[in-house]
């Protein structure tokens, strides 16, 4: 009876350490879309286009970018502390091609508590709707997301982890992530 | 005695069981690529050796990746390249579901790290990733409309690093190394 006692607190001893972990790694996942499910949309897309770079990738490849380049320095930087970069993008030859409910995948992700929109960009002239949305808990940035549907093209930007905002434009056309001249639209606004 | 003769029997069994003809049929990343290929397109491939008597450009090309442009790819290990050629590389609109069955084959070691597809064109840029130790191993799957390449190559960090800046165009670039003959 000695020996079930000292087991059973032993495996609720593994059991407390598993939930705990578990319990930290799903607030540091959180920020992490879950994404595959727009997968089908390279059927129908013209160029489809899918980077998936995790934590482990960002921290080891991280530190070989040279302080002496001052390009690299600044990507160095705005790096810190980044836990992962997943971008899709499709593009179309034809509008219509994608349906509001592939949209909807994705935002019905985006209104749980912890996503607030911070920026919408919208022309209508051009079709552009960017809209970047913000995962947060109290003060901390968790990750960010820069969502792009346009009548041809349709993008989803998931940086998770913490990120200056004022520096995400340095990630533009590095790391897969598109330029998508949020830099250039919110300058614009400000005009 | 007969209990421990029926766990050593079951222990036994197991390992055979664990190492029978799933690990067995089970590549290593490289070879399972090559296989989904041929599966999901009824294609075959051909190797470096009966392409050299061919005369044609595959041994140029390893010996390129080896020493050539790409000799960083080759710096730190072995180069393994496979060719598909002169076949017809049909998704019949279902791309989508060969990036699926490439990913199911190699997702328990390998990690995706860049896909491009252009299901119209029937062009695929498939880059993996695998922790090589102190180094990464890359393999990259490029398929087009008549042909279609498997290359699998060792990589420093700091090489990985600076291919990550933009890991669309190394796979371009060496797809194209791979494919273009400038015979």
């Amino acid at each position: 009876m000695k020996l079930l006692f000292q087991t059973s607190g032993k495996l609720a001893a593994v059991f407390l350490l598993l939930l705990f972990g578990t319990v930290v790694t799903t607030r540091a996942q959180g920020a992490k879309l879950q994404l595959d499910q727009l997968d089908v949309l390279a059927n129908k897309a013209s160029e489809t286009v899918d980077v998936r770079l995790d934590e482990r990738l960002m921290q080891t490849t991280a530190k070989f970018f040279s302080g002496k380049d001052p390009d690299d320095a600044e990507i160095k930087d705005v790096l810190k502390g980044v836990k992962g970069i997943y971008v899709k993008s499709f593009t179309f030859d034809k509008d219509g091609e994608y349906s509001p409910a592939e949209v909807e995948t994705v935002m019905s992700q985006l209104r749980s508590g912890t996503w607030s929109k911070i920026l919408t960009v919208t022309s209508k002239k051009a079709g552009e709707n960017v809209a970047v949305y913000l995962n947060t808990a109290g003060d901390q940035i968790n990750g960010l997301v820069v969502l792009s549907v346009e009548p041809r093209e349709f993008t989803v930007v998931n940086i998770v982890g913490p990120i200056d905002l004022e520096k995400l434009s340095k990630l533009e056309g590095q790391f897969g992530v598109p330029d998508l001249g949020i830099e250039k639209e919110k300058t614009k606004k400000k005009d | 005695m007969k209990t421990k003769f029926t766990i050593a029997g079951l222990v036994i069994a197991l390992f055979l069981g664990a190492r029978g003809p799933n690990s067995f049929a089970r590549g290593d990343g490289f070879n399972d690529a090559v296989r989904t290929i041929e599966q999901f397109y009824h294609v075959k491939h051909q190797n470096i050796p009966l392409l050299a008597r061919a005369g044609m450009k595959a041994v140029r090309t390893a010996a390129r990746i080896k020493g050539g442009d790409y000799r960083r790819l080759a710096e730190a290990g072995s180069i393994r390249v496979v060719f598909f050629e002169d076949q017809n590389f049909d998704s019949r609109g279902q791309i989508a579901n060969f990036k699926a069955a490439l990913q199911s084959t190699l997702i328990a070691e390998w990690s995706p790290l860049v896909q491009t597809l252009a299901a119209k064109d029937e062009e695929q840029t498939y880059i993996y990733l695998r922790d090589s130790g102190a180094k990464f191993s890359l393999l990259v799957v490029t398929i087009e409309r008549h042909e279609a390449t498997v290359v699998q190559a060792t990589v420093t960090p700091e090489i990985l690093a600076e291919l990550m800046k933009d890991p669309g165009d190394m796979g371009k670039a060496l797809t194209d190394d791979a494919t273009i003959n400038d015979n």
